[in-house]
């Protein structure tokens, strides 16, 4: 029993683990700061829990989630181009917003607050991934696929000009690069791996609905990739494990569900007060925000 | 159709300007985005239905206690969390993150101390709607447009003829020259957080009167409060009011167009139009806004 929720807790490991990457590369090393993230993770969802519902294979639903998001990505970064600091924080929370009233309204496609259930268990060539222990298996593949995808691209020289981008932006311009075009591939990228994390998520749950990916799904993302370090993958990951399995002993106590989650919630916020505070870097973090 | 329309307007309105005014107190003197406003408001509404529902205590007590409470909040986020990010000189933007991490903080504890099913406050039992023009408006309604009405005059008074609003001013201008001169600006901050977090505890209690309370509620209305602040000119607080009621309106009239869940929505629209084409609102001053 124990070691059946502990493979669970591992695939959410997996699952964050990727979502922080992910927001790594935008956060960490370009230097924005996207509070919209888990609005991708929410596209990537529906999409691919659509395209699945509607019988596409597995290897197609979920290369569409991550292309999907990719694209609300692209055109996330087009208003938001100019904007910095408080303002973009902002404005990519609006986006968020505006992405989880879609999901609630758009009835006729999402069926709103009732969820979308029986999303097929991921299969390829044949092979079901239908007990925990496979698809944790396959979520580790594509973790570690998108660290080392993610890893290449922080230290090609692409992405140098993100993190030249994000010291001083009017610098790289002077030297004849297009920002705008850079960092909105930065936050393709970022919001390609977000997607295909909430495609995980979908098959996983095999249920999603909007309550999935509000503001408090986001706290365990922020606060991983801070406490982690920004501009640190290896942090990231660290974090990613640490941070999921933290609040986990609540659990094991006995406090009821009702408890655990909030309790949860409330550690990730206080740990990430306590770290703006006391080590505004991270455990592993190069650089500090702004 | 169109008079009830105006006058849901009119209450939304009086209800975002509660908040936005409060919101763009604290940003124009600390310059941040106090994200934790709206964790103030769902608590302060909360610990209203607590004392006024759950102890039964009087009605006025209870009011005056919650706005208290929220102004204690205010000014213990401000003591515990932003004074010593701001000692090591964290950026704006650490700030903000703090300010989110706070509101999630306090959603999660009012999720864990109350539940997550809807409170009603039930202080007015007949809600007998008067007719006006054609539209229906109750007395809590006309009470919530009059409050608000008289708090925004006088925030504007006091912002314009007291010391305390002058430094505050001040401050929100150009804090070295107002230390300079004297004024402690820790001291303002401090103040700012006080008064902002108490207005947004009469809102809490005109909201938790009006509808009905649930953990989330304080995200909403922050929503709704920054996005009023940023259309009327982030910082400046008749901008602030002016933009509540363009926020109100537009929210209200949007139904005729779009079915009415989205309407959380529109305001995000309208966030993103003002974002891209004049971030520094209509009545703004335009500056520091790509920093």
């Amino acid at each position: 029993m124990i070691s059946a929720y502990f493979i669970h807790l591992l695939i959410l490991v997996g699952i964050y683990a990727i979502l922080a990457v992910a927001l790594q590369l935008a956060m960490g090393f370009t230097g924005l700061l996207n509070l919209g993230h888990i609005a991708f993770y929410c596209v990537g969802a529906y999409i691919s829990a659509l395209l699945a519902l509607a019988g596409w294979p597995f290897w197609f639903c979920f290369l569409s989630a991550g292309i999907g998001a990719m694209l609300f990505g692209f055109l996330l970064a087009i208003p938001t181009n100019k904007l910095k600091g408080d303002y973009l924080a902002l404005a990519t929370l609006g986006f968020s917003f505006v992405i989880y009233a879609v999901a609630l309204n758009w009835t006729g496609l999402t069926r709103g607050p009732l969820g979308l259930p029986g999303i097929p268990k991921p299969s390829l060539f044949g092979f079901v991934f239908s007990n925990n222990l496979s698809f944790l298996i396959l979520t580790f593949i594509i973790a570690l696929t998108s660290y080392f995808i993610i890893k290449q691209i922080a230290s090609s020289p692409f992405g140098k000009v993100l993190e030249a981008i994000r010291d001083n932006e009017l610098a790289v311009r002077v030297l004849g690069k297009n920002t705008f075009k850079m960092k909105s591939y930065a936050l393709g990228i970022s919001a390609f791996f977000a997607g295909i994390a909430g495609s995980l998520y979908a098959h996983y749950i095999t249920f999603i609905d909007p309550s999935s990916f509000t503001l408090l799904q986001l706290i365990p993302v922020i606060a991983i990739v801070i406490i982690g370090g920004l501009a640190s993958l290896r942090g990231t990951v660290i974090a990613a494990v640490v941070l999921v399995l933290l609040p986990e002993p609540l659990r094991f106590i006995g406090f009821p569900s009702s408890i655990v989650g909030p309790a949860r919630q409330m550690i990730y916020a206080l740990l990430l007060i306590l770290i703006l505070i006391y080590k505004p870097k991270g455990f592993y973090g190069k650089i500090e925000l702004e | 159709m169109f008079s009830q329309l105006f006058v849901n307007s009119l209450i939304a309105g009086a209800i975002y300007g509660l908040v936005a005014s409060g919101f763009s107190l604290i940003y124009s003197t600390c310059k941040f985005v106090h994200f934790a406003h709206g964790a103030t408001i769902a608590f302060s509404a909360y610990f209203f239905y607590f004392l006024f529902s759950f102890l039964g205590l009087n009605f006025w007590v209870s009011a005056i206690l919650a706005v208290v409470f929220a102004s204690w909040l205010g000014w213990l986020m401000n003591k515990v969390v932003y004074k010593k990010l701001r000692k090591r000189k964290a950026g704006n933007v650490i700030l903000l993150i703090a300010g989110f991490a706070l509101l999630i903080f306090f959603e999660a504890l009012i999720l864990m101390l109350f539940g997550a099913d809807v409170k009603t406050i039930g202080y007015i039992k007949i809600a007998k709607g008067l007719e006006f023009l054609g539209a229906i408006i109750t007395p809590l309604q006309i009470v919530i447009v009059a409050v608000s009405f008289v708090l925004l005059v006088a925030l504007f008074l006091f912002m314009k003829k007291t010391k305390t609003g002058k430094a505050m001013r001040a401050v929100a201008g150009n804090k070295d020259a107002a230390e300079i001169v004297g004024i402690s600006a820790e001291k303002i901050y401090s103040r700012s957080f006080i008064i902002g977090s108490a207005i947004a505890g009469i809102a809490a209690i005109l909201v938790g009167l009006e509808q009905n309370l649930q953990p989330m509620m304080g995200t909403n209305l922050m929503i709704k409060g920054f996005t009023a602040a940023i259309i009327g000119g982030i910082g400046s607080v008749p901008g602030a009011i002016l933009g509540s009621f363009l926020l109100g309106f537009a929210e209200n009239y949007g139904i005729w167009f779009l079915p009415s869940g989205y309407k959380d929505a529109i305001a995000f629209v309208i966030l993103f139009i003002f974002l891209l084409f004049r971030p520094y609102g209509i009545l703004g001053i335009r500056k520091n806004f790509q920093k």
